[in-house]
């Protein structure tokens, strides 16, 4: 079955142009104009990827994508106008996965969406321990105890990434390439944001955290098992 | 050491003297109105001390004379009356009328004159503390010369009765006739009393004085404050405004000349305020401006890369001519969208609206990185890429993607002109800087043209074919690069020895360069590395 991709653009001429390669590419896309169209249309829709642009009129792209992410936790790429700073980190704080800035080309944008709709995940076994809680792989379940602890594909694979190699010291270029598989210099502030996310699920206390340990100048590596 | 000391006290005080008219003003009134003071104790003081020492002499003098009026008439009667008369009674009445008519009991002494004949009607007679030495030569002489009726006198020192120091004191002297021979009376005054208004008055005179010079400084310093304050005051606020409080004015009160200078500053500062607030405006308009052109022209760019991108993709289905047009529009598409990226990032700069995103970035690695990056490049070019390194802490506060941009330029740069010759990247650092040189041995640049080379749209020779594709905002971007870290992009260039680019910014955010640069420019050993190089070819 081909993969449903939502497109939330208010430019019609982007939205179609955008449809015709993922088309292209065989994905079923459909299209929303704006915030509360996109919402309406993803209860109906449940869509396997979310394409997001950030201005919209009415409810703008953040909102919908907290909105989104409040009830899923299906990837959300943003599509940016803007390379200002603010936008992109709210973006993300907002849950967006990944962002491709305008104007961007259409080989990018196909290749960021078959890396969140197909995650590669590291060989391992079937669960993996990292600090206190339980990574059950094939189920892709995170457990602390008898609680389940709801990750998004994304931070699930980041979590992983860190507990399979607990020796590894990952630095964030790293972390880029192997979870959001950019095999350039890309934004750091990716791995930044979602590992402050990560951490407010996992970790007892966010700011004193023993599951996702910062090494200071170099990256992250995973805390002992417990 | 001490002098040291003292040198450094006296460096101290001149400041304080240069630094503060309040303290200046003071210590002149001070100074001035205590040499006025002085001069005026001093005249007062030695006008009473005359008054004082003529009335009580002539007191002295007169009552001298009254006393030797006496004893001559008791003398004389005695003499008149008997021969045989004691003359110890005789000459204790006289001693009785000489205390009789003075105020306070002087020493007396009556002493026979010398050099005659005769026998002396009775022996030297004198108080117990008569002392030869208190009449002088002179003053003998003075009263022998005399007839009866004057009185001679002199002052001189007596010791005081307490037997501790000296009080000044007359001495008189009449001429007596008992019997025929002459006798000097002599009476010797104590002058303590008077010394002792004296020392009262020059007392008083000292402490008036000292309270009116401090009464004097006390009124300078209130005045030079109701003058000074309001300066200072007016000073503090300009201070503050310069700081950017603008919305900071003077208090006006009343209408005199400090009133005028504070509704003249406020109406300065009022209009500062307003021309201020325009600019501040004008550039949230432009940021603004910036942000939605931002948006407007990138939304179809967007669509249009998209479809130069397909049929670009598409291209070899289409007939020859088409294909080109595809691959015209897909490069010229791209060029488009780098100037825009340019042009925006640019005016972002004039809004002042960057925000940097620092690190701690080991700038070594940054160079690696940036190196790898232009390599298929200089593989083309046959440009030979060397990066030199001298150890060291390269770990430094920077928006790593601001500095990678940077070398990105640099690198393009050098290898666009550097001819096929190596080029050479030195990183080195101190203590509160890095830097980052970029060092090719190509054409070089004019120095006319090495004062342009940060303009915007500048291209060192328009004839010259670019493969980096620059769009001639490349340095200016890199310079605003630079300057917003707090540092600084400099350039050497030299026509047909090369050019070098350095790139110098301090370790930490926030802190400023020295002036200095770890890296010299250029870098002098670059050259010894090409030389090597060819003689070892």
């Amino acid at each position: 079955m081909n993969a449903r991709i939502l497109v939330v653009d208010d430019d019609t001429a982007i939205s179609e142009m955008i449809g015709i390669v993922l088309k292209a590419e065989g994905f079923e896309p459909q299209f929303a104009g704006d915030g509360a169209e996109a919402i309406e249309l993803f209860r109906v829709m449940r869509p396997d990827l979310v394409l997001l642009d950030l201005m919209l009129p009415g409810i703008d792209g953040i909102q919908v994508c907290a909105a989104i992410r409040a009830e899923s936790g299906v990837p959300i790429i943003m599509l940016t106008a803007k390379g200002e700073t603010t936008d992109v980190v709210k973006g993300l704080e907002s849950g967006a996965d990944d962002y491709v800035v305008k104007p961007f080309n259409p080989k990018e944008l196909v290749a960021r969406i078959k890396t969140r709709l197909r995650p590669v995940l590291p060989e391992s076994a079937d669960t993996v321990g990292i600090g206190d809680v339980l990574i059950d792989v094939q189920g892709h379940e995170v457990r602390r105890g008898s609680d389940r602890i709801n990750l998004t594909p994304l931070e699930f694979q980041l979590l992983l990434a860190l507990a399979v190699k607990p020796q590894q010291v990952f630095t964030r270029e790293m972390l880029l390439e192997q979870v959001w598989g950019y095999h350039y210099k890309a934004d750091t502030r990716l791995v930044n944001v979602h590992v402050q996310r990560l951490r407010a699920k996992v970790e007892h206390d966010p700011d004193n955290p023993r599951i996702v340990m910062t090494v200071r100048g170099v990256g992250y590596r995973a805390g002992a098992v417990s | 050491m001490r002098r040291i000391d003292w040198r450094a006290g006296l460096a101290r005080l001149r400041r304080l003297w240069s630094g503060s008219l309040r303290i200046r003003t003071v210590a002149i009134t001070v100074a001035l109105s205590a040499i006025a003071i002085t001069i005026i104790g001093v005249y007062i003081s030695t006008s009473v001390r005359t008054n004082l020492f003529e009335s009580r002499k002539d007191q002295v003098v007169a009552e001298a004379g009254r006393a030797a009026t006496s004893a001559q008439s008791v003398f004389t009667t005695a003499g008149e009356a008997s021969e045989a008369q004691d003359l110890e009674s005789v000459f204790d009445a006289a001693a009785g009328a000489i205390n009789d008519s003075v105020s306070t009991a002087p020493l007396v002494a009556i002493l026979r004159a010398p050099e005659q004949g005769g026998q002396a009607p009775f022996i030297d007679q004198a108080s117990d503390a008569w002392d030869q030495e208190m009449a002088t030569d002179s003053l003998r002489a003075a009263v022998l010369a005399s007839d009866g009726d004057s009185v001679s006198w002199q002052s001189l020192a007596i010791a005081d009765p307490s037997g501790v120091g000296t009080d000044p004191a007359v001495i008189t002297g009449t001429l007596l006739s008992v019997q025929a021979q002459d006798y000097q009376l002599y009476l010797v005054y104590n002058f303590k009393d008077v010394q002792q208004t004296l020392d009262f008055v020059q007392q008083t005179l000292i402490l008036g004085g000292l309270a009116l010079v401090l009464l004097i400084g006390a009124v300078a310093y209130l005045v030079v404050r109701l003058i000074v304050g309001p300066v200072r005051v007016a000073a503090e606020t300009s201070e503050k405004l310069a700081a950017g409080q603008l919305e900071e004015r003077l208090p006006e009160k009343g209408d005199d000349e400090l009133a005028t200078l504070a509704r003249s500053f406020n109406r300065m500062a009022d209009s500062l305020q307003r021309q201020i607030r325009q600019l501040a405006d004008l550039s949230r308009v432009q940021q603004r401006f910036v942000s939605d052109v931002s948006h407007e022209l990138r939304t179809p760019l967007t669509t249009i890369r998209l479809a130069g991108e397909v049929l670009y993709d598409q291209r070899k289905s289409f007939p020859p001519a088409t294909a080109r047009t595809a691959e015209l529009l897909h490069t010229q598409t791209e060029r488009f969208e780098l100037l825009l990226a340019d042009l925006l990032e640019m005016s972002r700069y004039d809004a002042g609206a960057v925000q940097l995103e620092v690190e701690p970035t080991n700038l070594v690695r940054l160079v690696e990185d940036a190196i790898e990056a232009v390599m298929p490049l200089a593989r083309e070019k046959k440009s030979e890429l060397r990066l030199v390194a001298p150890g060291g802490y390269f770990e430094a506060e920077v928006d790593g993607r601001r500095i990678r941009r940077i070398l990105q330029n640099l690198l393009g740069n050098a290898i666009d002109h550097g001819e096929g010759r190596p080029i050479v990247v030195y990183v080195d650092s101190d203590a509160s800087a890095v830097a980052i040189a970029v060092r090719d041995f190509g054409v070089g640049l004019a120095p006319a043209d090495m004062a342009r080379v940060f303009d915007r749209f500048w291209r060192a020779d328009p004839s010259r074919q670019r493969s980096t594709g620059g769009t001639g905002l490349g340095l200016a971007i890199s310079q605003e690069d630079a300057i917003v870290h707090g540092g600084d992009l400099d350039v050497w260039s030299e026509p047909g020895r090369g050019s070098c680019f350095r790139l110098t910014i301090p370790r930490h955010r926030g802190e400023l360069l020295g002036g200095g640069s770890p890296l010299d420019l250029p870098p002098d050993d670059a050259l010894d590395l090409v030389r090597d190089d060819e003689e070892a070819s």
